[in-house]
C-alpha cells in the first residue's frame, strides 16, 4: 500500500532547477526519511506532498504526485484547503500561535466548522495523549503555549497536526532546534504515531534516520540518488555517492 | 594630527552640536509660547462652554426679597444684593463695551431657580443665573407693586447704580435678562470627536484591507508594485489638495446622502482618503512583524487564506493597527487646510453630521481670521491640540517599543 | 455513532467548506478592491481638480473666461476689482523664493543635526533627540502659525525697526521663510538620520585606517555616501513647504501685486490664495481659480521632485535605498 508515488517531479523557482526527475514510492504507515546536505530538495519534495510550494511565486512543476493509489494531488479538481488537512505537517521549528495550548489544538477543527465544545474536547484530549503531552497539560491547558519549552511545543504543533485526524505526516526536520532529551522523545512519539500515520521526515541527522525511519531516500543537488529500505541504505548503498555521503566524506 | 586639522575637527563637531541645540531650542520656544500665552484661557468653563453668547430671559415669579449675607471675600469692585443675594461688578469687553457682569450668588438666593422664558427649545426649563453672565436688565416689583427696570444698556448700566435702586426700591424680583458669556469650544470639541468617530469607521476598513491585500494577498507583480507607487504618490499631494478635491468630488457623494452644503462628513470622506497612506503603511509594517511561521502552521492546518489572516494574522498585528489609529487621530485633530474647505470655518455650538462645523484646528483659524486675531483663545486651543497629538504620539512610540521588544523573544 | 449520524456530520461539515471556500474568495476581492480603490485615488484627485480648473479658461465658460496666458505671466491678483484680474505668474515667483529660501536655511541646519544624531551624540541624547525631531513633525501646521503669528512677526518687526524698514507687522516673506524652515526640518534632518545610519560602516572604517579622525569621515564620507537619502529629504522637506497652506497663510500678508524681492514685505504664496478670503466667497469664478492655482502647485512640486531626481542622478551617491 502506498501512501504517495511520485513520478517524474521535476521542480523550479525561477531559474533554479530544485526537484530533477524524481521518481519514487512513500508506503504507508512507515516512517520515510528523505536526506542529504541542505539544499539538495529534500524539504522541497516534503513541501510538494502538501502544496505548500503554492505558496512561494514563480514555482513551475511538471510530473505527478499520486496520493492513495490514483489522486494526482496538483489536480486543479483538488482543493488544495481540504489536502492539507489529510496531509499534516509540522515545522523545523515549533511554531505554536500565541494563543491558548487547548485553542491551538483545537485550531483546525475549528477552521473545518467544528464547533460543538464536546467534540472539541475529546479531540484535543485524544491529540495531546497522541503526542504524549497530555500527562504534563492536562492541568493547563488555559495556558499560553508560548509558556511551554521547546520540546514541548514541538510536541503540541504534532498534537495540533493529528488533530485533523490526517492520513500523512510530514515533518520538516522537527528535532533540529532541540536539545537530545526532547529529541528523544519527540523518536519515540514517532514510532508508536506511525502505527496511524504515514510519516516523512526531512532530517540532517544520519543517525536519526537510521533510528527511526523505515525507508530511506537520499537526495544530492535535486536529484533521487538512492531510495529503498533503511537497513540496505545503510549498509549496502549501491551508489558511491550515497556511500561517501553515509560515511560522513561530505555534508 | 596637527593643529589646523584639530581646530577644524573641533569646529565641525560644534556646528553639529549648535544644529541639534536649535531644535531643542525651536520645540522649548513653541512649548513656552502656547503655554504662556494659552494657559491663561485655558480653562473648564472654555470646554464646556458655547462659542456663541446667547440672550436669555429669566423670570423668578416675583420672589420677595429677604436678607442675604454678602460674601467675605469683600472686594472693591463687586456691589453686593443683600435682599436677593447676588453681586455684580463692572467690566468692559474686547470692544471697549461696558458689561455687567455676575461676580457671587449665595448658596439660597433666588437667581438659582429661574425660569428660562425666552422663545426656542429652552423655555420653561429651570436656569441658574450662572457667574460672568453679563446682566442686560433686571425687573424688579417696588413698593406700590409697579414693575420697574434697572441695569440698562445706556441708561444705568453700571453695578453700582443697579444694585443700589434694587437694595432701596425692590421688594421681590421678576426677570433678569442676560447674555450668556461664550467663547467656549464645546462645539469645536464635539465636532472633532465626530470627525474622528466617521473618519476611523471609513479609513480603518479600507485602509486595512488594502493593506491586507498588498501583504497577504497580492502576488508579487507589476500591478501591485503599480499599487504601492499610487498610494506612496498620495502621501505626497498637500492637505489643501485634498481639500479641493473634496469640495469637487465627494461632494457629489455626500449630495447622494442629500447633503448640500460643506459638512462633517463631507470632512470626514475626505479625510479617509487622507489618511489612506498613513493607514496602510502601518497596517503593513505591522503584519510584516508577524512571523511567517504562523502564516505557514495555520495553512497547514487546512485553514483558508481569510481564516488565516482573521484567526492569526490580524490578531497578532492588533497593536501595530492601534498605533496606526492613534496616528490617524492626531492627523485629525491637527489638520486644518483640508476641513476649512469641506467643513467650512463657521463655528458650530451643536454640530451636526449634515452641517458645516469646525475642528479645534479650524476654530483655530477661525477665530485669527478676523479683524481682531483673538490670540487668548487661539493658543489655549493650541494648548489643547498640542497636548493631545503629542500624547498620542508619545502613546504610539510607547507601543512600537512594546512590539518590538515582544517579537525579538 | 452509527452510519446515518455520521453521514449527517459529514454532509454539514462539506457545506461549511464549501461556504469556507465561498468566502474566501469574496473577502480576497474585497481586500484587492480596497486596495485598487486606494490606488486610483491619486487619479481621481488628479482629474476633479484639473477638470474644475481648466473651467474657467474654456469658451464654454462664457463671459468671465480667462485667458490662460494672462493667468500664468499675470502680475496681479486682484478677485475684489470688476473686472477680477487673476496673474498667477509672480505668485508662483514668490513661492519659489519662500520655499527655497527656507530650503536653504533648514538643509544645513537638518543634515548636521542628523550627522549629530546619527554619529555623534550618546546614545541617551540620541533618544532625546530622535523624539524632539519626531515630536517637531507631529505638531500640527495650525499651531505653527499661531506661533508664527505670535512671535517671528514680532521678531522680524523688531529686526525691521533696526533697520528703519516698515513692516506689515511682521507680516512678510521673511517670516514664512523662518515658519517654512521649521516646519520642513523634521523632514530633512529625519530622513537624512536613516541615510547617514545605512551608510555601509567599512566605508568609514577605510576613511579611519587611512588616517582620517573621525569627525573628517563623517564630514568627507558619511556624509557623501549618503547623499541619495539626504536629498529624497530635501525632496520630500520642498514638497511640504510648496504645499503647506494654514500656517503659511497666517504670517504671509497676501500681497495682491508682485512679484516682492524684499524679504520684509509682505507676500503671497499659491497655497496662501489658494485660502484667502475662503469664508466670503460662494461659488464662481473666484471659487473656480483656486482649483486653477491648485493645478499649478501640483505642477510646482512635481517639476521640483523632476529636479532633485536630475540633480541626485548628477551628483551620485553610494546608498541604495
Amino acid at each position: 500500500m502506498l501512501a504517495f508515488k511520485v513520478e517524474n517531479l521535476n521542480l523550479w523557482y525561477e531559474d533554479n532547477h530544485a526537484l530533477i526527475d524524481v521518481s519514487m514510492d512513500v508506503p504507508r504507515n512507515q516512517v520515510t526519511a528523505l536526506i542529504g546536505p541542505s539544499g539538495c530538495g529534500k524539504s522541497t519534495l516534503l513541501r510538494c506532498f502538501n502544496r505548500m510550494n503554492d505558496l512561494i511565486p514563480k514555482t513551475k512543476i511538471t510530473g505527478k504526485i499520486l496520493m492513495k493509489g490514483d489522486v494526482e494531488i496538483r489536480d486543479p479538481s483538488v482543493d488544495v484547503v481540504k489536502l492539507r488537512t489529510d496531509v499534516g505537517m509540522v515545522f523545523q521549528s515549533p511554531n505554536p500561535f500565541p494563543m491558548s495550548i487547548f485553542d491551538n489544538v483545537a485550531y483546525g477543527l475549528r477552521c473545518q466548522g467544528i464547533k460543538d465544545k464536546k467534540q472539541l474536547s475529546a479531540t484535543v484530549e485524544r491529540s495531546l495523549r497522541q503526542a504524549a503531552l497530555w500527562d504534563e497539560v492536562k492541568d493547563s491547558l488555559q495556558r499560553n503555549a508560548l509558556k511551554l519549552s521547546g520540546g514541548q511545543q514541538q510536541r503540541l504543533c504534532i498534537a495540533r497536526a493529528i488533530a485533523l485526524e490526517p492520513s500523512v505526516l510530514l515533518m520538516d526536520e522537527p528535532t533540529s532546534a532541540l536539545d537530545p532529551i526532547a529529541t528523544a522523545k519527540i523518536e519515540d512519539l514517532m514510532q508508536s504515531l506511525k502505527q496511524m500515520y504515514t510519516i516523512v521526515i526531512v532530517t540532517h541527522s544520519m543517525s536519526q534516520a537510521a533510528r527511526i525511519s523505515d525507508q530511506t531516500a537520499f537526495f544530492l543537488l535535486g536529484e533521487l540518488i538512492e531510495a529503498g529500505p533503511t537497513a540496505e541504505i545503510f549498509q549496502v548503498p549501491k551508489d558511491k555517492r550515497t556511500e561517501d555521503y553515509i560515511s560522513g566524506k561530505f555534508g | 594630527m596637527n593643529k589646523a586639522r584639530r581646530r577644524k575637527d573641533i569646529m565641525r563637531t560644534s556646528v553639529t552640536w549648535i544644529s541639534a541645540s536649535l531644535a531643542v531650542l525651536v520645540l522649548t520656544s513653541i512649548f513656552v509660547f502656547v503655554f504662556k500665552r494659552g494657559a491663561g484661557t485655558f480653562s473648564w468653563s472654555m470646554l464646556k462652554d458655547d462659542y456663541w453668547s446667547k440672550n436669555y430671559l429669566v423670570a423668578f415669579g416675583d420672589v420677595a426679597a429677604n436678607d442675604f449675607a454678602p460674601p467675605d471675600t469683600d472686594s472693591e469692585d463687586e456691589f453686593f444684593s443683600r435682599k436677593f443675594g447676588f453681586g455684580l461688578a463692572d467690566s468692559v469687553d474686547k470692544e471697549n463695551n461696558q458689561l455687567m457682569l455676575v461676580t457671587t450668588v449665595s448658596a439660597l438666593s433666588p437667581l438659582h431657580e429661574g425660569t428660562i422664558t425666552t422663545a426656542g427649545p429652552d423655555q420653561g426649563k429651570v436656569m441658574a443665573i450662572p457667574l460672568n453672565a453679563r446682566i442686560r436688565r433686571i425687573d424688579y416689583l417696588d413698593q406700590e407693586n409697579n414693575v420697574k427696570s434697572t441695569g440698562l444698556l445706556g441708561q444705568d448700566h453700571s453695578a453700582e447704580g443697579a444694585i443700589e435702586r434694587l437694595e432701596q426700591e425692590a421688594t421681590a424680583i421678576r426677570e433678569i435678562y442676560f447674555q450668556s458669556t461664550g467663547g467656549g469650544i464645546r462645539g469645536s470639541i464635539i465636532a472633532t470627536l465626530m470627525l474622528i468617530g466617521l473618519t476611523l469607521l471609513f479609513s480603518l476598513p479600507l485602509g486595512i484591507s488594502a493593506a491586507i491585500y498588498l501583504h497577504e494577498v497580492a502576488p508579487r507583480n507589476k500591478v501591485t508594485d503599480w499599487i504601492r507607487a499610487a498610494v506612496e504618490m498620495l502621501a505626497g499631494v498637500p492637505s489643501i489638495i485634498f481639500g479641493l478635491m473634496g469640495v469637487s468630488m465627494l461632494f457629489r457623494v455626500t449630495n447622494l446622502f442629500g447633503i448640500t452644503t460643506q459638512s462633517v462628513l463631507l470632512g470626514s470622506f475626505t479625510m479617509t482618503i487622507m489618511l489612506l497612506p498613513l493607514i496602510m503603511r502601518q497596517t503593513e509594517e505591522a503584519l510584516i512583524v508577524v512571523p511567517g511561521s504562523l502564516r505557514m502552521a495555520s495553512l497547514s492546518l487546512g485553514a483558508s487564506t481569510t481564516q488565516t489572516i482573521f484567526k492569526v494574522v490580524l490578531p497578532n498585528a492588533l497593536p501595530g493597527i492601534l498605533s496606526a489609529t492613534l496616528l490617524s487621530m492626531s492627523r485629525i485633530i491637527g489638520e486644518s487646510a483640508a476641513l476649512i474647505f469641506t467643513m467650512g470655518t463657521a463655528i458650530s455650538d451643536s454640530p451636526k453630521i449634515s452641517q458645516g462645523a469646525t475642528t479645534l484646528a479650524v476654530h483655530i483659524w477661525t477665530v485669527m481670521a478676523g479683524e481682531q486675531p483673538n490670540f487668548e483663545l487661539a493658543t489655549a486651543i493650541s494648548l489643547l491640540i498640542l497636548v493631545l497629538v503629542l500624547g498620542l504620539n508619545v502613546t504610539v512610540k510607547l507601543l512600537t517599543y512594546r512590539i518590538n521588544k515582544k517579537w525579538q523573544v | 455513532m452509527d452510519r446515518k449520524e455520521k453521514k449527517t456530520i459529514q454532509a454539514k461539515l462539506d457545506s461549511f467548506h464549501s461556504r469556507k471556500l465561498w468566502q474566501d474568495k469574496i473577502m480576497k476581492r474585497i481586500f484587492q478592491g480596497s486596495a485598487l480603490l486606494a490606488a486610483l485615488m491619486i487619479f481621481f484627485i488628479s482629474y476633479f481638480v484639473i477638470s474644475r480648473g481648466i473651467q474657467p479658461f474654456l469658451s464654454s465658460y462664457g463671459d468671465e473666461q480667462q485667458s490662460l496666458i494672462a493667468f500664468i505671466s499675470g502680475n496681479r491678483w486682484r478677485p475684489d476689482i470688476a473686472p477680477p484680474v487673476f496673474g498667477v505668474g509672480f505668485i508662483i515667483i514668490n513661492t519659489l523664493l519662500t520655499s527655497l529660501g527656507a530650503a536653504v536655511l533648514s538643509f544645513p541646519i537638518s543634515v548636521l543635526t542628523a550627522l549629530f544624531i546619527a554619529k555623534i551624540a550618546p546614545p541617551k541624547l540620541r533618544a532625546v533627540l530622535t523624539t524632539i525631531v519626531e515630536l517637531l513633525a507631529a505638531i500640527p501646521s495650525i499651531v505653527y502659525g499661531v506661533f508664527a503669528a505670535g512671535t517671528i512677526t514680532g521678531l522680524v518687526k523688531d529686526v525691521g525697526d533696526i533697520f528703519g524698514i516698515n513692516t506689515y507687522g511682521g507680516n512678510s516673506m521673511f517670516a514664512v521663510i523662518i515658519l517654512l524652515a521649521i516646519m520642513i526640518f523634521p523632514t530633512i534632518t529625519s530622513l537624512s538620520v536613516v541615510a547617514i545610519s545605512a551608510v555601509d560602516r567599512s566605508l568609514e572604517l577605510g576613511s579611519i585606517a587611512l588616517g582620517a579622525s573621525q569627525m573628517e569621515t563623517n564630514f568627507k564620507v558619511v556624509l557623501t555616501s549618503a547623499k541619495s537619502g539626504i536629498f529624497a529629504g530635501l525632496a520630500l522637506g520642498l514638497g511640504r513647504a510648496f504645499g503647506e497652506a494654514t500656517a503659511v497663510s497666517m504670517v504671509a500678508g497676501n500681497r495682491m501685486i508682485g512679484p516682492t524681492w524684499n524679504p520684509f514685505d509682505i507676500t503671497r504664496t499659491l497655497t496662501s490664495t489658494i485660502l484667502s478670503g475662503m469664508h466670503e466667497t460662494s461659488p464662481g469664478l473666484d471659487y473656480d481659480m483656486r482649483f486653477s492655482v491648485g493645478i499649478i502647485l501640483l505642477l510646482v512640486i512635481l517639476a521640483t521632485n523632476f529636479m532633485i531626481q536630475v540633480i541626485k542622478r548628477k551628483v551620485g551617491g553610494v546608498t541604495h535605498e
